[in-house]
């Protein structure tokens, strides 16, 4: 069975937020939510490299854990799923979450927290599959459509990536050789862990010195 | 209470500043050793040039010093933070320490009072109920002690079922129904939330002269409260327990109240590990004071005869009087402010009776 | 099943009951006639009527039984259950989807909020005086209770059903609201009504006499 994950290669983020907004308008998610955003770090320094954090469909999520409802759920696809029927906007899963995944629209009483609100790995909801029902709680669910979801497959330089993680580790694995620094590579400087030839690496790797 | 905080999460400025002192103490005490380490680093493969680069931007991601925070375009409170550590170990203190724990000592004082039920049974008058009654509580006390009570008990019904109705109630009800009782739960728990600070001002207020320790207290505490042995502890209007339990319920009380502040009204920007410290903050006070409040609802009811009755009628008996709050009810008696029964009955308003006691005693009667 | 009975032909019979119950009483009421006053009027009885009425609501130390307290508890838990009940936005939406047609400016939701738990706090604090106190125990009746605990219930599950998204909690809420709807007109909750004919015949009474009670 598959087993969908993000992952964003901050090596080739570019910040442009382009995930952000795509899942805003395919998702028609609520004010004040960002079921994704970027995050960059060391801004305007040496080390400046950005990332797409949404929710990471974790395989043990401490969202469900701690949800006193028990309204999470994985789907066969291994994908993090929350009933918004039954959840009762408790905020817990928001706490827990180290990503900042799950959000609260502030709608209610002083701002006190609505159902909550997070990435679906565009899978919808409990819901049958694209159903109004579910469109209008969760958003658009492009898996049950065979598609990825469209903040991956907007993304430009495809930092971000989605999908099984097979097919994610594979690619990326690709990447880190072509880019002379394997993963496996043990803390050895990109130069000398190359698997090409020294010349050719030069100019094609996004590394720096 | 402190301490124990910030054992279980050790957040923010101050838990973070603390850990950074412990880590550099470790590494100072580490210091001879790390060359040797660093020698014998990998085996038969030539020490790296150069560290991979990728790892301290995944270090950087961590944020563990919480120092370092991202910038966004995306705003809200907290939105720069990549990992939020401090989620798990709130996970961890809920799932693992406050469940179980909180759990079993409710549990624990549930089976203790049915024990000593069974042990030490109903704390009889020991001189049988007298003749005469000494006006304990005016309407209004008792006003406001029955206003906290039920805003209590509705608040600690509410709150136990979201706290431990997953593991106990979803198995009953299944999850469609346990959500619609969770979800009345927390508006109710919400809404009558910041009533309790209401009442606990008005119970702070009127009862706070009678709570401040003084002569006796102490040798009533030695003397275990008359829980120990048969013979009855003299003590003024409120016993050394009863006071304690006063000034738990006013201290427990405002940190719950405070704590639950924040956890309500998430819209003056406290991020997460303010609500995560609130949390922590609300829920052992809770517990706490449920189990305190148990034992009182105990001590009041099946535990002790006549000890409602101050409460509810706002009379108690004069031998009670004399056996549990002697040094009040003999001032009380030399007073001349003891009422007989009959007269109880007949006017049974305490407002109304210290006044006519007070006529009585003038007519010479 | 159960929820569309609430829903629909229960709401209408007890609105029913409610409307043509109350207007039943008033117009009995007002069906009796009081004897004609001979008396040659030292004052004006309409403009004493219409003091007394506002006049009445406002404390009066001197007649005050009560503590300050439920003095204050008496004004927020009227104040707030009918800011509640008349501004609040899911009730306001209700009335237009179902009486009015058309609906009116609401309160923002912390002060619906506000006004809720305002009215909680006088409603529990005189419910509790009133079981406690000999003298209002003696006086209180079955209908006394009756009411109150029926107006607490409505409260109540209103309060649960505040996260509107459960409609369970919602039917509950309406069934016993319509529960009070029908009790209404049967018991003393009709002072929601009568107050302003017993305070105008008062006033009016006392206007004539041109003396300012």
């Amino acid at each position: 069975m598959a087993r969908m994950k993000f992952y964003c290669d901050p090596e080739r983020c570019i910040e442009c937020n382009a995930c952000v907004t795509a899942c805003k308008n395919e998702n028609e998610v609520p004010w004040g939510v960002n079921r994704r955003r970027v995050v960059t770090i060391n801004d305007g320094d040496d080390g400046e490299r950005s990332l797409s954090v949404a929710c990471m469909h974790c395989s043990d999520a401490p969202c469900a854990t701690v949800c006193p409802v028990d309204c999470f759920y994985t789907t066969q696809d291994g994908v993090v799923l929350h009933d918004k029927d039954i959840c009762i906007g408790c905020g817990y899963c928001f706490y827990a979450c180290p990503f900042g995944a799950p959000q609260f629209p502030e709608d209610g009483a002083f701002a006190t927290r609505g159902k909550m609100d997070k990435c679906t790995f565009c899978a919808g909801g409990p819901e049958a599959d694209n159903s109004s029902d579910e469109h209008r709680k969760y958003g658009s669910n492009r898996l049950a459509e065979g598609k990825l979801p469209l903040c991956a497959e907007m993304c430009s330089t495809k930092a971000l990536l989605a999908g099984d993680s097979d097919t994610i580790s594979e690619i990326y694995r690709k990447r880190i050789i072509n880019r002379s620094a394997s993963v496996m590579a043990r803390g050895v400087s990109y130069r000398d862990a190359s698997f090409r030839a020294p010349y050719n690496a030069a100019g094609k790797s996004s590394a720096k010195e | 209470m402190g301490s124990m905080i910030s054992i279980s999460i050790p957040p923010g400025s101050l838990g973070a500043k603390a850990a950074a002192w412990s880590l550099l103490l470790l590494w100072l005490m580490l210091l001879p050793g790390q060359g040797l380490a660093e020698s014998k680093q990998v085996k038969g493969l030539p020490p790296p040039a150069v560290l991979n680069p990728a790892a301290d931007l995944w270090r950087d991601i961590r944020q563990r010093d919480m120092a370092t925070t991202g910038t966004t375009q995306v705003r809200g409170v907290d939105s720069g933070v990549l990992i939020n550590a401090n989620g798990d170990k709130w996970r961890k203190f809920r799932m693992d320490q406050l469940i179980p724990i909180g759990g079993y000592l409710l549990l624990g004082m549930g089976l203790f009072l049915i024990l000593f039920y069974l042990i030490r049974g109903k704390v009889r008058i020991a001189g049988g109920a007298s003749d005469r009654k000494l006006p304990r509580y005016t309407s209004y006390e008792r006003l406001i002690h029955w206003f906290i009570a039920s805003i209590f008990i509705f608040l600690a019904l509410t709150g136990l079922i979201i706290l431990f109705g997953r593991p106990l109630l979803i198995p009953i009800f299944g999850k469609e129904l346990f959500s619609v009782i969770a979800s009345a739960s927390k508006e109710g728990h919400n809404l009558m939330g910041p009533l309790f600070l209401v009442a606990l001002i008005l119970v702070f207020i009127k009862f706070v002269r009678r709570n401040i320790y003084q002569k006796g207290d102490m040798s009533w505490l030695l003397r275990g409260g008359g829980i120990i042995g048969k013979k009855h502890v003299p003590s003024n209007f409120f016993n050394m327990g009863e006071k304690s339990m006063f000034w738990m319920l006013i201290i427990v009380g405002s940190v719950i109240v405070a704590s639950g502040l924040v956890l309500i009204f998430p819209i003056f920007g406290q991020g997460r590990e303010w609500m995560e410290l609130a949390h922590v903050g609300h829920a052992i006070g809770a517990i706490l004071m449920i189990t305190v409040i148990m034992g009182h609802i105990y001590i009041g009811t099946i535990g002790m005869e006549g000890a409602i009755e101050g409460m509810s009628t706002g009379y108690c008996d004069l031998n009670w009087a004399k056996e549990h709050h002697d040094y009040w009810a003999s001032q009380m008696e030399k007073r001349g402010e003891a009422i007989s029964n009959e007269a109880v009955n007949r006017f049974s308003d305490p407002d109304t009776n210290r006044s006519l006691g007070r006529e009585l005693r003038e007519a010479g009667e | 099943m159960i929820g569309q009975f609430i829903d629909g032909p229960l709401w209408t019979f007890s609105l029913a009951v409610f409307v043509i119950g109350v207007v039943w009483r008033i117009v009995t009421i007002l069906m009796a006639g009081n004897r004609p006053d001979l008396s040659t009027p030292r004052g004006s009885a309409s403009s004493g009527a219409i003091r007394t009425i506002f006049s009445r609501s406002v404390y009066e130390r001197t007649a005050a039984t009560r503590g300050r307290l439920l003095q204050i508890a008496g004004y927020l838990f009227h104040i707030g259950l009918f800011a509640l009940l008349f501004f609040a936005k899911p009730h306001v939406d209700f009335y237009a989807e179902r009486i009015t047609g058309f609906g009116w400016a609401t309160m923002p939701h912390w002060a619906f909020i506000l006004s809720a738990e305002l009215a909680f706090l006088g409603l529990l604090l005189l419910w509790i005086h009133r079981l406690l106190s000999p003298v209002t125990r003696l006086l209180s009746d079955l209908d006394d209770h009756l009411g109150s605990i029926l107006v607490f219930l409505v409260m109540l599950t209103g309060c649960l059903a505040l996260a509107q998204s459960f409609e369970a909690l919602r039917l509950i809420h309406l069934l016993l609201a319509e529960l009070l709807l029908i009790y209404f007109p049967f018991s003393k909750l009709m002072h929601t009504f009568t107050f302003v004919m017993s305070r105008g015949y008062t006033g009016a009474t006392m206007g004539r006499k041109g003396v300012n009670a």
